[in-house]
């Protein structure tokens, strides 16, 4: 029935929106994270992408997470000689992390969920009702 | 007497039948809200997909025939794409899907009170009121 497809379509929205939460969660978690040993490379900033795939059990295009990547973007150095992960000049590579990005992303994401939840509640009733045309 | 035969049971269904639908789309519209590349989809008007209901089909003139399965009178359909795209491509305004979704759950609201309504007169006509 098209009532539930449409209630699966919007779970599967909310779904990879709260995938893309994760992945926020775990860029500002780790902002501050450098390496453990002289040179290493910081925290790489993982970014996430989804695509549209046809569900065939379903008989519905969905939506899904197509790929967790890492940012490749070049990380900053500042300096700090007392940090374990110095280079031979003092220097510490940074996480390429932007919390101002990443809070963007939050409320995009937040919104993304709740259009999807309206959907499921308009859904919701319009099939309450149906059913209630038996009573 | 099938109770589907009369003329506005069977306009109700055929309502519900497409605001059903409707709510699929719409929920594909949404749920891809940030897939890149993602155009919007809307079904036909309900007036269109009527129209084309009732008009000429493939006649079964054997039990062997099988069913079309083309032009149930409301598929999917690109809609053209209006407003701004989003740099990666995707051209879903939220605020249009949304509207849309509160329009088809008005209608399908309407469709069911009526519905609901006409039936209430059969009872009260066969002595079941009140």
């Amino acid at each position: 029935m098209d009532l539930d497809k449409a209630m699966t379509i919007s779970a599967r929205g909310m779904d990879v929106e709260t995938t893309r939460l994760r992945v926020i969660a775990e860029n500002l978690a780790n902002q501050d994270s450098t390496g453990s040993t002289p040179g290493a490379d910081a925290y790489r900033r993982k970014t996430i992408t989804f695509e549209n795939s046809m569900d065939q059990t379903l008989g519905a295009s969905t939506v899904r997470v197509k790929q967790i990547g890492t940012d490749a973007s070049e990380q900053q150095l500042r300096f700090d000689p007392s940090n374990p992960a110095a280079n031979k000049d003092g220097y510490v590579k940074q996480p390429n992390v932007n919390s101002f990005v990443e809070v963007m992303d939050m409320k995009e994401a937040e919104r993304g969920y709740n259009a999807n939840l309206s959907v499921m509640q308009a859904t919701r009733d319009m099939l309450t009702r149906t059913i209630q045309l038996l009573k | 007497m099938d109770p589907s035969s009369i003329p506005l049971f069977n306009l109700a269904e055929r309502r519900l039948a497409w605001t059903n639908q409707r709510q699929e789309v719409l929920a594909q519209n949404i749920a891809n809200v940030n897939t890149p590349h993602w155009q919007a989809k809307d079904v036909r008007p309900f007036a269109a997909a009527l129209d084309n209901a009732t008009g000429v089909t493939l006649a079964r003139t054997d039990a062997g025939h099988l069913a079309g399965t083309l032009d149930t009178g409301a598929q999917s359909l690109l809609t053209p794409a209006v407003g701004v795209h989003a740099p990666d491509g995707n051209a879903v305004s939220l605020d249009e899907q949304l509207t849309k979704v509160a329009d088809t759950a008005t209608q399908q609201q309407i469709a069911t009170t009526l519905y609901a309504k006409y039936l209430s007169m059969f009872s009260l006509a066969l002595g079941y009121g009140q």
